[in-house]
């Protein structure tokens, strides 16, 4: 059943081929915004739809096949697939979020929540106070409350 | 004269490798000849790296092509500039940048500090000559710019040049690498500084206040050429993006995130003795992101434009970072019992705890676009499946991030240090809480639907209010005092504590450029093949090809339209995008054609010609906003230059009798 699948959409794709010759594929805005989504592998580093070589030997046919797709009707995420079958993953500039690539989506966010748990670790123990250096004196007299207001006072005016 | 670049360098190299020597031996024994010794050398090896450099340089505008490295990055025809920019438009030319860049910065911090962090300046002197050493091998035996052409045993020339890549013949891109170069380099010096420190376990915080200074100016120039990096690919790649999360890219942006962590959290070293372990991972790990960058550009082990060829270089890098981490790492553990916390945390709701939310947001940005350049590598390692990870991933994590420190950036300097009454908050954050979501349901119901542009905009006035509100106070406290009006009196505010202010013309700049950032949610574009006569639209614009002309000179041929433009009825005048193909290199570019304003760009590119060479291929974009990032630019080159000025502050508050009785109470406070 896959492979029937497999078969027509590579059957679709060839038909699409041959309706896509013609005209520039860019103005074309569903190419241009599938486009974006495919990476140029012509070691540009741009998509599909940005790369500016002259000529670019991915690029340009990339393109033609694209609109070829488009004017057959096929869906996105079927021509997405059909690009996919045909060069692999790295065609597409986001890896889809499964399997291995996942943990690439979720790492970033287990990271921020690691970090907000070392956080709120830190500032629990940054809260506890000091420990006595051995044979510092053992604090001096109880501070005037007045003073010390008007130093708050003075440190939130002043601070930098 | 074409040995005696190959001879300066090698000398350079015996001598940065006698001035580690000398630095410790001297640093250990105290011995004050070997440290003088060792600073005389310092200063010998940039005159060296100079007379090397100024060998290459003189090549390249001489066209002599027996040199290797000038027959492939310079031509005859290409202009006096960009033979001068060839300097770093290839490997080993950049290498030797680096190391003349960083001759220079070691001979300025040996000479300014001559009298000052006695103990430990041989240290850091010997730090620098290590990372200097390690450039200096690079640039004689693994690169080496002064190679010759030759034919059996005798040196030959070619008759011209391959020329510079033509992407590279941009005004922006002739400083942009120089610019990010002093930026990376730069980083070694507060590295040194905190090698140095920790070496000879130096009491007191003098040596943070020189690190942070160096490390302002670092961050301005890493700035600077991450911007003028942006402003070329906007005005040069044909497609109007100034960011497209290239592994390159990504590399010279992950040191300055975590240079930014550190500018913020260096105060709360300076201020409360705290996080001192926390201020030597991020002085040295942006170092070896420093490092890391020029490594990721060089190895070839990610695939980006912007790589040089692939070369066995990558080893020495890895070699390099594994030691100076390994050293670090030990010196930091061995050290812990120095850098012990000398003060407590009073409450959450502090400036402290806001900067230790900062920090996390910004290495969360910086672990985000680390893993996605290296994701590709690790997960076809694990799977055996090449992956791509480009934009849209980096897009899809990093804007929440960045919308998160966005609001940090208004919220974090209205908290208080040590602690924030609930009262103040309110007072501080009501109106412009409210005035922020009037904005975005007011743009909400003006019809715009894209959620992170109505959060981004709300956030951006919050935090504009918020900043203004900060200067409206302390101005109008010093303007009632004073008699002055409101505008003098900011400008007295920012001249008492230029590092607060200036920090808050910094944040400033930020919210413009993200402003600039909102505007590519709302990018307009077309692309047409069109023909002299032919009329296009797109959005308030109308165009009329108006005329189609070619030519060429010795260095390119050029294909050009002029393009009347109207926006609403009204004539804007002409524009002439142009493309051009690069005889020597036999490649294309585009000099697009930009009609900037601060509301939106219009910017036309020649893309090429159509199959039967009739028509000619135009892509039209509307940028909106865009101008907001250069203009937030030039705001944060100035809100740094503002926080380098020395305050008057200090002496004023010095002078306030409740700062006497703090100090004699030194200790009371402590507790």
């Amino acid at each position: 059943m896959r492979q029937r699948f497999r078969s027509s959409l590579l059957a679709l794709a060839a038909a699409a081929l041959l309706l896509g010759q013609g005209g520039n594929p860019l103005e074309n805005a569903r190419v241009r915004l599938l486009g974006e989504q495919l990476a140029c592998l012509c070691g540009c580093g741009s998509s599909i739809t940005s790369c500016n070589m002259l000529h670019c030997h991915f690029a340009e046919p990339a393109r033609q096949k694209l609109l070829g797709m488009v004017n057959a009707g096929m869906s996105d995420s079927d021509i997405l697939a059909a690009f996919v079958k045909e060069y692999g993953q790295r065609v597409l500039l986001k890896p889809p979020s499964e399997g291995f690539n996942l943990l690439g989506w979720l790492m970033p966010f287990i990271a921020i929540a690691a970090g907000l748990a070392l956080v709120w670790w830190l500032i629990q123990r940054f809260r506890r106070p000091l420990a006595p250096a051995a044979g510092a004196p053992a604090g001096g007299p109880e501070p005037d409350p007045a003073l010390l207001a008007q130093m708050d006072k003075d440190l939130e005016d002043l601070d930098s | 004269m074409e040995n005696l670049g190959a001879l300066a360098i090698l000398l350079a190299f015996c001598l940065a490798v006698f001035a580690v020597i000398a630095s410790v031996a001297g640093g250990w024994k105290r011995n004050a000849f070997l440290i003088v010794s060792a600073r005389r050398a310092v200063y010998s090896i940039w005159l060296l790296v100079t007379v090397a450099s100024g060998v290459l340089v003189s090549s390249l505008l001489a066209s002599d092509f027996r040199f290797a490295y000038v027959a492939a990055h310079s031509n005859r025809a290409m202009p006096a500039l960009y033979k001068f920019a060839a300097w770093w438009g290839g490997q080993e030319g950049s290498l030797l940048l680096w190391s003349w860049l960083l001759a220079c910065y070691a001979a300025v911090v040996v000479f300014t500090n001559r009298r000052k962090h006695g103990g430990m300046m041989p240290y850091v002197t010997a730090t620098l000559m290590l990372t200097q050493c390690f450039f200096l091998i690079l640039n004689a035996f693994v690169a080496s710019p002064f190679r010759m052409l030759a034919l059996s045993r005798s040196i030959t020339a070619v008759s011209d040049g391959q020329g510079l890549n033509p992407l590279l013949q941009y005004p922006a891109m002739a400083i942009h690498p120089p610019m990010l170069y002093l930026g990376y380099v730069g980083f070694a010096v507060p590295f040194a500084f905190a090698i140095g420190s920790l070496i000879t376990r130096q009491p007191g915080d003098d040596w943070i206040h020189t690190t942070r200074r160096w490390s302002l100016v670092t961050w301005l120039f890493q700035s600077a050429g991450i911007v003028l990096g942006a402003a070329w690919a906007y005005a040069v790649l044909g497609w109007g993006g100034y960011w497209n999360w290239d592994p390159v890219e990504n590399a010279s942006f992950l040191p300055w995130i975590t240079a930014t962590a550190f500018l913020h959290s260096v105060m709360m070293q300076e201020k409360k003795g705290m996080m001192k372990v926390w201020n030597m991972v991020l002085v040295s790990g942006t170092f070896f992101l420093c490092i890391f960058g020029t490594f990721l550009t060089r190895s070839g082990i990610v695939s980006s434009v912007h790589a040089f060829a692939q070369s066995s270089i990558g080893q020495w890098f890895v070699g390099f970072l594994a030691i100076t981490i390994a050293g670090t790492v030990y010196l930091i553990l061995s050290r812990l019992d120095y850098l012990k916390t000398e003060a407590r945390l009073e409450s959450v709701l502090s400036r402290e705890s806001s900067f230790m939310f900062n920090n996390l947001i910004l290495l969360a940005a910086a672990f985000a676009i680390l893993w996605g350049t290296l994701f590709p590598v690790i997960s076809e390692a694990v799977t055996g499946e090449k992956i791509t990870v480009g934009a849209p991933f980096f897009n899809r994590v990093n804007v929440p991030i960045g919308l998160f420190l966005l609001f940090l950036t208004g919220v974090g300097p209205l908290f208080a240090w040590r602690r924030t009454s609930l009262e103040s908050l309110r007072r501080n954050f009501l109106w412009p809480a409210l005035a922020a979501v009037a904005l975005t349901i007011g743009l909400f119901a003006a019809g715009m639907r894209h959620p992170y542009a109505l959060m981004s905009f709300g956030l951006c006035l919050f935090v504009t209010w918020t900043v203004l509100a900060e200067f409206y106070k302390g101005a109008r406290a010093i303007g009632a005092k004073s008699g002055r009006n409101l505008a003098l009196a900011a400008v007295e505010l920012t001249r008492r504590n230029t590092r607060r202010y200036g920090g808050y013309i910094v944040h400033l700049a930020i919210v413009l450029m993200f402003v600039g950032f909102t505007g590519s949610a709302f990018n307009k574009d077309t692309t047409i093949e069109v023909k002299v006569g032919d009329r296009f639209a797109l959005g308030h614009y109308e165009m009329k090809v108006a005329d189609l002309r070619e030519g060429d000179n010795d260095n390119y041929t050029w294909d050009r339209a002029r393009i009347e433009v109207w926006k609403d009825g009204s004539a804007l005048g002409a524009m002439a995008p142009e493309r051009r193909f690069f005889k020597a290199s036999r490649q294309g570019t585009s000099e697009v054609a930009i009609r900037r304003r601060l509301n939106e760009d219009l910017y036309l590119n020649f893309a090429g010609m159509s199959d039967d060479n009739q028509r000619a291929v135009i892509q039209a974009f509307v940028f909106p906003l865009v101008s907001w990032i250069w203009t937030g630019f030039w705001m944060l080159v100035l809100g740094t230059l503002i926080c380098l000025v020395p305050s008057k502050a200090r002496f004023q508050y010095a002078r306030l009798p409740a700062v006497r009785v703090v100090q004699k109470n030194a200790a009371t406070i402590q507790k």
